[in-house]
């Protein structure tokens, strides 16, 4: 009685309801638009002019079509092409830090769920772990420089050891400086990661583990076949928006080198190049690293998306409530008229 | 039989030693540099050219004046300021993602997939590729020195709305709507009063994630802000780094990067059991 | 569709209105002459800190500190935007002064931006030192603003370990020792021999190369020039590193402002008055301090360096209030002499200075040993002159300095770092020509 009402009332009202999906996204649109696809927009068309500023003297703007972009892949007398290797160490630097990120939070939420190991303390160590994230990555740099610097506690620890002399100097080594870098991103991003993975651990059906290793799977195979598979769209979640934000990096190389990139540029990223265009107004050139930035980011991200999305299967409990039952407020037939317009 | 159970024990109890061993490790690690940083905030600035120890010494309410009264400075006002900023973003973009993620999941509409699509691939964008007509934009508007550029524009944020919709893909109900309707609710009232407590848990997660990235800006802020009672937090720490910072004394650095953190980090710890809580209740749950 | 398209063009002009008239709600501007609001912008909080003990605020004026480091050129950045912006800012929103070094006040002064202290009802500058109104005006000799301090600049040398390397701390023949560059360097290899340094950065004495330069950096064609001074400055502080005369610190750098602690090895440091509290805390420092154990001399060659100018900017509506600041801190002379008794300045009055030089009784001994240093400077002030000077000094100064220092330190080689300055100078100024 009650579910034939319902049905009749899904059908009934099928028509009305389209219409509040547009209501509720279009704060969004609306937000998106304004802030950043006009700002977009803004940025590309800003890219084929020339325009900058000396001091309180405005140059431009000037139509130069891809001018600019000329400029960004000219090689400097030497060979280097700068923004490719401002690319590189934007790379470089983010999968130092990404790929232990990664590997430990997986076998962290690996240990914490495990009812075998039956780790104590787990709310101590999740939340020493997840700490890092919180802290401000502008407070955390500085406090590597101080800690790291030629006056810092490290090198008079160092020193006092004998492992180095006085005039060692952190930040005049590129292994030194990228690794400080790697090791604040991994310590702010693994705790974190490990917290989602476990989420996505502990929201997997108890029953197909039992079932797993009943069936006499041992625990690598329960991880590779069970496990990873399941994990799989919580896993690009992290790993997605770990690269956006690999791909901004700014805040600890900006802080730590004093926005220099030391040494020689080495920790120099795309952000930081950006930045120094957009501090002396050069529309133009900033506008045209920006795009550049967005087509890398793009087609970085079209990849990676497109590679785990043929291996995204939802876990079981999704099937039973989610996707594959269909949720459809609208029978066939209607959303056909709504296409086509063409009834019957 | 027992043979192997043996075995089992022994294997275990070494797994154990491992794993125990690998997360000492990481919260050395993790504590380290912080304990180092809470020593030399207690250390004053000739203690501190003095080197490196792991015992604090008596000068930490002399650097907690020095920095809390510092005249160029101002970090009661810049952590009021950010604090302001961060939980005023943290609320709207958890809202807005709830809602928009509610839209898509729950309505079938003309152009849903195309607004699912584009959703996830502007969520690859990051925010300063179109920095620069950003703030062309915001001068344009007047609103520089103004709070709308940090806080507005989190109503339109992909990462959120996606973990919002893979939220709701496991654990709401399209039932409990229906009833809803059933009742009589209006669309609004049911996502306000009924969806929304569903979605707590994610919402208290995501509200973290949000707050501390806010907490955190320090890109955009720093291009937008000049005046000193405007400024964030994290803008007074990077000034820390120009080159008037050598008549600092380092002991109030410290304390300076101490005082940026130790708020959030308070906070955190009171609540990091009910969020850890959350985050795992509400996937089992689903 | 069309429903969604109507829906949004209604937002985005809901959010339109909203941003235009979510603009701050300025109070209707005064009627009377003058401003309520005072906005002052500035790099640092020096200049606030005698502000806000030697000047009075007329009553109902809020004051306004805007306060960017000068960092990589970021205060002039901010400045120039404020700048461009002023004349549509409100009244209460204008910049009413500003404050700018000797290495970019040219670009302000030669602008409209500054106006003509004047009309203002500032005049009769004749306690002033020459060269800072030189430097206050514009190409036709119209004054825009004054300083409240000259920046004649010496060697301020450890007198223990003078004595220890020369046999003698006293400053006329320690400046004797010390008063052409092969001299100089001579001392910093007996220093080396003793386990001292001669300096403890390695731009140290760049300031007193820098300003004996004959040529501007840049040329009337926009064409980079590297004077001569600059060339010896690289050379000196290249021997300097092979032969660990110094440290490769930069000259803001913890690690040689520790040097000034009584456990420090160095001899000498390169600075004006300013330099005492601005980076000579540690001295001071009451536990590892060594306050007495300090003397100036003129040293290889006079210089100076820096120096805060306050302009007035047009279009401020507090002018009376600007002509009140000026006059304080160029000619109240009780505020001059509490700026040397009190802060250690050496300030822009030369009434106020030879009364200190000609004392018998006055000496500096919150850092020195008594020396009247006042007289040292007041010597060196003289000679100053204000030629040069180009509106690119500061990113060109400092982004060589900082460029060399990882040449210095060893991550890279020369031609990389100078390779490096150029790309510095190319994102900066684009317009500079550099050399082939």
């Amino acid at each position: 009685m009650e579910a034939i009402q319902t049905g009749k009332k899904k059908k009934l009202k099928s028509v009305s309801y389209a219409k509040w999906g547009y209501i509720f996204i279009a704060p969004f649109f609306i937000a998106y638009i304004v802030f950043t696809l006009v700002p977009q927009f803004l940025t590309i068309y800003n890219s084929f002019f020339e325009t900058y500023r000396i001091g309180l003297q405005q140059v431009g703007p000037n139509f130069v079509g891809l001018d600019n972009y000329k400029a960004l892949f000219t090689p400097d007398p030497d060979g280097t092409i700068l923004i490719l290797k401002y690319a590189a160490n934007t790379m470089i630097l983010w999968i130092a830090g990404a790929v232990p990120q990664f590997v430990i939070a997986m076998l962290l939420a690996l240990f914490f769920t495990s009812y075998r190991l039956n780790i104590k303390g787990q709310a101590f160590f999740k939340t020493v772990i997840y700490m890092p994230n919180l802290i401000m990555a502008a407070a955390f740099s500085m406090l590597f420089y101080t800690l790291f610097s030629r006056v810092g506690p490290i090198q008079a620890l160092l020193e006092s050891w004998g492992v180095i002399d006085h005039t060692f100097d952190f930040f005049a080594i590129r292994v030194s400086v990228r690794g400080m870098i790697a090791l604040m991103n991994f310590l702010m991003w693994f705790g974190n990661t490990t917290i989602v993975l476990m989420a996505g651990i502990m929201g997997i059906d108890q029953a197909l583990f039992e079932s797993a290793t009943i069936d006499g799977a041992n625990s690598v195979q329960v991880f590779f076949r069970v496990t990873l598979p399941l994990l799989m769209p919580i896993f690009v979640y992290c790993l997605i928006t770990a690269m956006i934000g690999g791909i901004q990096m700014f805040d600890v190389p900006q802080v730590l080198s004093k926005g220099d990139g030391v040494p020689n540029g080495t920790t120099r990223t795309l952000v930081m190049y950006l930045n120094g265009y957009l501090k002396t107004k050069n529309l133009g050139m900033s506008g045209a690293i920006s795009v550049i930035m967005f087509i890398i980011t793009g087609g970085l991200g079209g990849i990676v998306y497109k590679m785990l999305s043929a291996q995204y299967k939802e876990p079981k409990r999704h099937r039973d409530r989610g996707r594959n039952v269909q949720w459809r407020y609208e029978p066939k037939r209607h959303r056909d008229r709504d296409k086509g317009g063409n009834v019957q | 039989m027992k043979e192997a159970s043996i075995r089992g024990k022994i294997q275990l109890t070494l797994l154990r030693i491992i794993v125990y061993t690998i997360l000492v490790f990481l919260t050395v690690l993790c504590l380290f540099f912080f304990y180092l940083m809470i020593i030399n905030a207690t250390r004053s600035n000739a203690q501190l050219a003095t080197g490196f120890t792991l015992l604090p010494k008596g000068n930490f309410f002399v650097n907690l004046k020095n920095a809390w009264n510092d005249a160029s400075i101002n970090i009661p006002r810049g952590m009021l300021n950010s604090l302001i900023i961060a939980l005023s973003s943290a609320l709207i973009t958890t809202y807005f993602s709830a809602l928009t993620a509610y839209g898509v999941h729950v309505y079938e509409f003309k152009g849903k997939k195309l607004v699912f699509t584009f959703i996830m691939a502007i969520m690859m964008i990051p925010s300063q590729v179109s920095a620069l007509g950003f703030l062309e934009l915001m001068n344009k508007w007047g609103l520089t020195n103004n709070y709308i550029p940090l806080i507005v524009p989190g109503i339109a944020a992909p990462v959120v709305f996606f973990y919002m919709k893979q939220y709701m893909e496991s654990v709401l109900p399209l039932e409990v709507i229906d009833a809803a309707r059933v009742d009589g609710s209006n669309e609004f009232r049911t996502f306000n009063t009924i969806v929304l407590p569903m979605l707590k848990p994610a919402i208290a997660v995501q509200m973290i994630f949000s707050f501390v990235s806010s907490w955190n800006n320090y890109f955009i802020p720093a291009l937008l802000l000049d005046k000193a009672e405007l400024k964030t937090v994290p803008i007074m720490i990077a000034q820390l780094r120009s080159a008037d910072y050598s008549k600092f004394d380092m002991g109030k650095v410290y304390m300076f990067i101490l005082l940026a953190i130790l708020p959030v980090l308070l906070i955190y710890i009171i609540l990091s059991k009910s969020i850890i809580k959350g985050v795992t209740a509400g996937s089992v749950k689903g | 569709m069309k429903k969604l398209v109507a829906i949004l063009m209604a937002a985005l002009m809901l959010v339109g209105i909203v941003a235009c008239t979510a603009k701050p709600a300025d109070k209707p501007a005064e009627t009377v002459a003058q401003g309520k609001v005072f906005n002052i912008y500035a790099w640092n909080e020096e200049f606030k800190g005698f502000f806000e003990k030697y000047y009075t605020v007329p009553e109902g004026v809020t004051v306004n500190w805007i306060i960017v480091p000068s960092d990589n050129g970021a205060y002039q950045q901010k400045l120039d935007e404020a700048l461009l912006n002023q004349a549509n800012a409100a009244d209460d929103d204008k910049i009413d002064m500003f404050l700018a070094e000797a290495d970019y006040i040219g670009k302000y002064v030669d602008s409209d931006y500054t106006m003509d202290i004047s009309k203002i009802g500032y005049t009769n500058a004749d306690t002033m030192y020459e060269y800072t109104i030189k430097a206050a005006s514009d190409v036709n000799g119209v004054c825009k603003g004054v300083s409240f301090q000259c920046c004649p600049a010496a060697v301020i040398y450890r007198k223990s370990i003078a004595k220890d390397v020369l046999g003698t701390d006293d400053p006329a023949e320690v400046q004797a020792a010390i008063d052409s560059w092969e001299k100089f360097d001579a001392v910093a290899a007996q220093a080396k021999e003793k386990g001292y340094y001669m300096t403890a950065s390695f731009a140290e004495t760049f300031r007193a190369f820098s300003n004996n330069c004959t040529m501007p950096w840049v040329d009337a064609n926009d064409n980079l020039q590297f004077d001569p001074q600059i060339t010896a400055w690289i050379d000196q502080t290249d021997n300097y590193i092979k032969n660990g005369y110094t440290l490769t610190a930069g000259v803001w750098d913890a690690e040689k402002t520790n040097e000034m602690f009584a456990t420090g090895k160095t001899m000498c440091f390169f600075g004006p008055a300013w330099y005492y509290n601005f980076c000579m805390t540690n001295a001071m420092d009451p536990e590892q301090g060594c306050v007495g154990d300090w003397c100036i001399v003129k040293g290889p060659q006079a210089y100076f360096w820096g120096g805060t100018w306050l302009l007035a900017a047009t279009g401020s509506d507090n002018t009376e209030m600007l002509k009140d600041i000026f006059e304080t801190f160029t000619k109240n002379e009780d505020v001059c002499t509490k700026l040397v008794e009190n802060e250690n300045q050496y300030p822009n009055n030369t009434k106020v200075v030879e009364k200190f030089a000609n004392d018998p009784n006055y000496g500096n001994t919150a850092i020195l040993d008594g020396q009247n240093d006042i007289a040292v400077f007041a010597e060196l002030a003289k000679d100053i002159k204000w030629e040069n000077h180009t509106n690119y000094d500061q990113i060109l100064n400092e982004g060589l300095q900082n460029k060399l220092q990882e040449y210095f330190n060893g991550s890279v080689d020369k031609d990389t770092a100078m390779k490096n300055f150029y790309q510095l100078i190319k994102e900066t100024y684009p317009n500079i020509k550099l050399p082939a």
